[in-house]
């Protein structure tokens, strides 16, 4: 009998159209806990190193963890873990809606997609069963279009769809997977990948629930829980979706614009949440199971910009089609967003992209010639709506753009690295790294896949409020104990950064709720017992936490296995040279060689190259990483 | 006056946290397909949790009698040694509350918790409350009215 989980994997192979259902080994399972963990194991052990992303080879695991699908607050999310055709380095996107909770409901865990369908096909799972469908007839229908047709042909208004649109089938390096509509798998490009399998969508509803090892004990947990969390210090949140951190990040000098040349937006009023909800929005939304609901509807009822209702925008798209592209018009920017929702884009990396582009193109380095007429300058928003809709079809400048933004910049040679604002080929989100932002330099620097702020996404918020999360208990020292420099002690702080916001990414939560103090959150402490009573397993904070650094381990190797070290774990060099006006003026990154070392020691990695070594992974019981 | 069961879609996030509830009061597990209160959530931007009114249409064609007016609360209640699972009920409740448990075949319906409900008291933004008749009734002209005014604005 299986609590929490459904307790099986289901593995597809496209090519010879067959599956087989297998059931998971519960030791196996506890000791990565699930979710990220789990398929970290999987693809590390079942793809090796160098292969393709886009190959047939390639393979690529949904995700849900121990509080997916469950009353645990913040357990609507799935992910999808795959070998990033961007980066070419470990990839894991989250994403919310009904997807994670429904998979779980169907009554798997996990599903690992392998090799690659002649002709076009939809994966349908439902209460157990798997049929891989023709998709032909969906083929070239857009996210919505895709959405709808599958609600119709499968007669069941229920059914959670994730689907590719036209971006993915054109294999746009940083296309996304879309579930619900409007919530993106969004970074590194697993839409190219489900496009190169020739896999249109993935369908799931099941009826299964999830069982509870000890109902009264859950349910006292979960309602602690609901109690700490009426302290939860982003609680505000809400009210005005993440958008809200529009205007507190620029009255703080930190909002990334114009390509992140500076970091202060004039006329950010005029996109701020504050706009937003006044003038477009709809209603809030929740994912399935969350109490948080950061969500919302807007549109755009007239004008050249009419949009119809759909989710978001959020705070990084709002970011990335408007003050990174000089752009102030909010109509714009969700006219932008609802074509990155249905044709399949990931926001950010459009936006960055776009964002280079006229970098390039103010520099003298893109041409009219390139544009086929179009000036490509800072503040255009119909110009941003136009190169959407180029990037998603990969027509005219649209296919440069569709590479990202680390091969047009080695395309355009030296003269454009300056402008190529990106960690290990994945373009920068909106969170400013220099500022106070120190400790989140380091997460850029080093986090699996890139310049990531979700995985695990702490540091901003240890930047500002220095909240423990719960990780006292764990020996969080501040100042820690005998090291005298800044620069260290914040690569020290990392180490805690990243393992306790792993917690969350091997039990398949939403990173809310996992910031604050005891009493605020959901501390590591609180996740041990409301997985403990669901489980049935006795889990202790302890236990997720070596559970997090075998996680956190095994991500790392993946990537050196790709050729990643020291080396790589760099930014951009826009970061040294200080932020030029705002309130943030002369900030900049300093020492983040210093932060490295730091915290590469505190990881128990060598210090030349930032790898763990044969003792620790030994340690963590992953001699099968040791070679 | 005893208390009923309210809802304002308006505030509803569409979370199915009360569905979970439920089945997790009810039955032990988290399980929205075995829940006595359903959120219907569909695309774009409709969230609307559907519950019984406790009418009592169904007490009146239940062949067995299995159907009854729980004399605390008012709520209309199953007497699972009775009931046979024949579906009856399913078929006149017009708001389609009732359902047929899969693992149990038969009747399942709200009984409002004796009177304290897991879902409303659970629904982190007040979409489902548990109230006194009269100001419920106060909230559903309210509710009603509110929803004619929008579509004229
Ligand atoms: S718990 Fe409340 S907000 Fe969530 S779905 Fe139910 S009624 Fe709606
Ligand atoms: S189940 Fe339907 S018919 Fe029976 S009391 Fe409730 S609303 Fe009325
Ligand atoms: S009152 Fe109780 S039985 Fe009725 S819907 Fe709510 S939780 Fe379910």
């Amino acid at each position: 009998m299986w609590y929490g989980f459904a307790g099986k994997l289901l593995r597809v192979n496209l090519t010879s159209g067959e599956f087989k259902v297998e059931e998971l080994d519960k030791n196996e399972l506890r000791k990565y806990m699930g979710c990220t963990g789990y398929a970290a194991r999987l693809l590390y052990q079942e793809m090796p190193g160098g292969i393709d992303p886009l190959a047939p080879e390639a393979k690529v695991v949904l995700a849900t963890g121990a509080v997916t699908g469950t009353l645990c607050p913040s357990g609507g999310s799935y992910e999808v873990c795959y070998k990033s055709p961007l980066t070419g380095t470990w990839n894991q996107a989250r994403s919310g809606g009904a997807f994670g909770p429904k998979l779980k409901y169907a009554g798997f865990d996990f599903v690992v997609i392998e090799g690659k369908a002649e002709e076009p096909v939809y994966l349908y799972i439902h209460d157990g069963e798997v049929e891989i469908k023709p998709a032909k007839h969906l083929w070239g229908l857009n996210v919505e279009e895709t959405t709808d047709a599958l609600i119709r042909e499968l007669d069941d208004p229920e059914i959670s769809v994730a689907t590719i649109g036209q971006a993915g089938e054109n294999g746009v390096l940083y296309a996304a997977l879309i579930n619900d509509r409007g919530r993106a798998a969004g970074r590194g490009g697993i839409g190219a990948v489900f496009g190169s399998k020739n896999l249109k969508a993935v369908v799931v509803n099941g009826r299964g629930g999830v069982k509870v090892a000890r109902p009264k004990e859950f349910a006292e947990a979960v309602e602690k829980a609901e109690q700490w969390l009426k302290n939860y210090p982003f609680a505000s949140i809400p009210s005005l979706g993440t958008v809200g951190l529009v205007s507190l990040n620029n009255s703080l000098g930190i909002l990334p614009t114009k390509n992140f040349q500076t970091a202060y937006f004039e006329q950010a009023d005029q996109v701020s949440g504050e706009t937003l909800n006044r003038k477009y929005q709809i209603k809030r939304r929740a994912c399935y199971g969350c109490s948080f609901a950061c969500g919302r509807y807007t549109s755009v009822s007239n004008g050249k910009f009419a949009t119809p209702p759909m989710e978001g925008p959020e705070y990084e798209t709002v970011d990335m089609l408007g003050p990174i592209c000089g752009v102030a018009d909010l109509e714009a920017i969700i006219r932008g967003n609802y074509l990155c929702n249905i044709y399949g884009l990931d926001t950010i990396s459009t936006g960055m992209s776009i964002a280079f582009a006229m970098e390039c193109y103010e520099k003298g380095l893109l041409t009219d010639s390139d544009t086929e007429g179009m000036p490509l300058r800072w503040g255009d928003g119909e110009v941003v709506v136009k190169l959407v809709e180029k990037i998603a079809h990969r027509e005219g400048i649209g296919a440069l753009l569709a590479q990202g933004v680390k091969r047009m910049a080695e395309q355009f040679g030296p003269a454009a690295e300056e402008a190529a604002i990106h960690v290990k080929g994945l373009e920068l989100p909106a969170h400013e790294p220099r500022s106070e932002s120190k400790v989140l330099a380091v997460q850029y620097a080093v986090s699996p896949r890139g310049a990531c702020h979700m995985h695990p996404n702490w540091a901003s918020t240890w930047d500002f409020g220095q909240l423990d999360c719960g990780m006292k208990e764990f020996g969080l020292p501040w100042p820690p104990a005998g090291i005298q420099d800044e620069s260290s002690q914040k690569g020290v702080v990392y180490r805690y950064v990243a393992l306790q916001g792993e917690i969350s990414e091997i039990l398949g939560a939403c990173i809310f709720y996992s910031w604050g103090t005891e009493g605020s959150c959901i501390t590591p402490q609180l996740y041990a017992e409301i997985v403990s009573a669901l489980t049935g397993w006795d889990v202790t904070a302890a236990e997720l936490m070596t559970a997090a650094e075998r996680s956190w381990n095994l991500k790392r190797c993946f990537n050196a296995r790709e050729g990643f070290t020291r080396k790589d774990d760099k930014l951009p060099r826009r970061f040294v040279q200080a932020i030029p006006n705002g309130p943030s003026t002369g900030a900049r990154v300093e020492n983040l060689d210093a932060m490295l070392d730091a915290y590469y020691e505190a990881m128990g990695w060598d210090r030349q190259t930032g790898l763990p070594v044969p003792e620790k992974l030994r340690e963590l019981g992953l001699e099968f990483v040791v070679n | 006056m005893s208390k009923v069961l309210v809802v304002d879609p308006s505030l509803c996030t569409g979370c199915h946290r009360c569905e979970m509830w439920c089945s997790l009061t009810k039955y032990g597990e988290v399980n929205p397909s075995r829940s006595n209160v359903y959120v219907i959530r569909r695309e774009p931007s409709v969230d609307v949790p559907v519950v019984c009114m406790q009418c009592g249409l169904c007490i009146d064609v239940c062949p067995t009698g299995a159907l009854k007016r729980d004399g605390t609360t008012d709520a209309v209640v199953v007497d699972e040694n009775i009931c046979t699972g024949c579906g009856t009920c399913v078929k006149v409740c017009l708001y389609g509350v009732l359902r047929i448990d899969e693992e149990t075949d038969l009747a399942a319906k709200c009984d409002l918790c004796s009177g304290s409900p897991a879902c409303a008291s659970h629904c982190p933004h007040g979409a489902l409350r548990y109230e006194d008749a009269g100001k419920a009734a106060a909230r559903r002209r309210e509710i009603w009215a509110m929803a004619h005014a929008v579509r004229i604005r």
